[in-house]
């Protein structure tokens, strides 16, 4: 079956000072303030390969299945909810040590690339680099140049 | 066009977003946003007339004099076009990782003691 639309993953990548097994345990932990099921209103979890997830929040439900889990490595799973249009997206965890940290690396792949997708070029660019620097800066000294 | 399109032109180019700095500083007359720039006062005019198509200054008569000032809530319009997922996994790892930090100096304060 053809796709109806492009698809987009993105990258994050975090520094946690704990070891990898710490990390693994505590991003599959419910009670643990940060993984995606501790804001559940309601939660059902089984991570275990072909185990599945429900979890429910501000009446958003998300569903997905555990494809992968390689402790203290490797987490993978399936992951639909109506902010991905019915598509079934795909996430993956790793845990990878780092002197006594952890390099934790999450990809969000195959998700919809709709119109209110991704911001790129000049408004994502501007509000995460520019626009802070600006007001540090202030505008004192920058020359000015024709209207585009 | 719409409004996000008015904004993002508008936030796209260096010497607007160096008139809203100065306007985030606090509102300033006509000839104290063009002060800084070394160029016609018509050029300021049109980057002004740009940032107020985007609802990011408005313009307020006070006596004789008119007032610019700048305002932050069309920006939220951007922000928002940003993916959600983008937001929300950046939201979630940041509390994660200052979990295990705040654990960590917890650990660290109890070993001294």
């Amino acid at each position: 079956m053809s796709k109806s639309t492009k698809t987009i993953e993105f990258k994050f990548e975090r520094t946690i000072p704990a070891p990898p097994g710490e990390v693994y345990d505590g991003w599959l932990n419910p009670k643990i303030p940060g993984n995606p099921w501790n804001m559940a209103d309601k939660l059902l979890l089984n991570p275990k390969v072909d185990g599945f997830f429900y979890w429910r929040v501000k009446d958003t439900p998300h569903y997905g299945r555990f494809t992968e889990i390689e402790r203290p490595g490797r987490i993978q799973h399936t992951w639909m909810s109506p902010n991905t249009l019915g598509e079934e997206s795909m996430v993956t965890v790793t845990f990878q040590k780092q002197g006594e940290d952890t390099l934790m690396t999450l990809v969000h792949s195959n998700l919809p690339d709709t119109d209110g997708g991704r911001g790129h070029e000049k408004g994502w660019n501007y509000f995460l680099e520019i626009f802070p620097r600006q007001f540090v800066n202030g505008a004192k000294g920058i020359g000015i140049e024709r209207p585009t | 066009m719409d409004q996000l399109t008015d904004v993002l032109t508008a936030i796209s180019h260096p010497s607007r977003r160096a008139i809203i700095a100065q306007l985030a500083n606090g509102p300033a007359r006509f000839l104290d946003v063009a002060k800084p720039f070394d160029t016609a006062l018509n050029a300021v005019t049109k980057h002004l007339k740009l940032l107020e198509r985007a609802g990011l200054i408005e313009r307020e008569k006070r006596g004789r004099e008119v007032l610019i000032s700048f305002r932050g809530e069309p920006l939220r319009e951007v922000a928002g076009w940003v993916h959600h997922y983008e937001r929300f996994w950046n939201v979630r790892l940041d509390e994660f990782e200052q979990y295990f930090r705040d654990k960590k100096k917890k650990r660290g304060k109890e070993k001294r003691q």
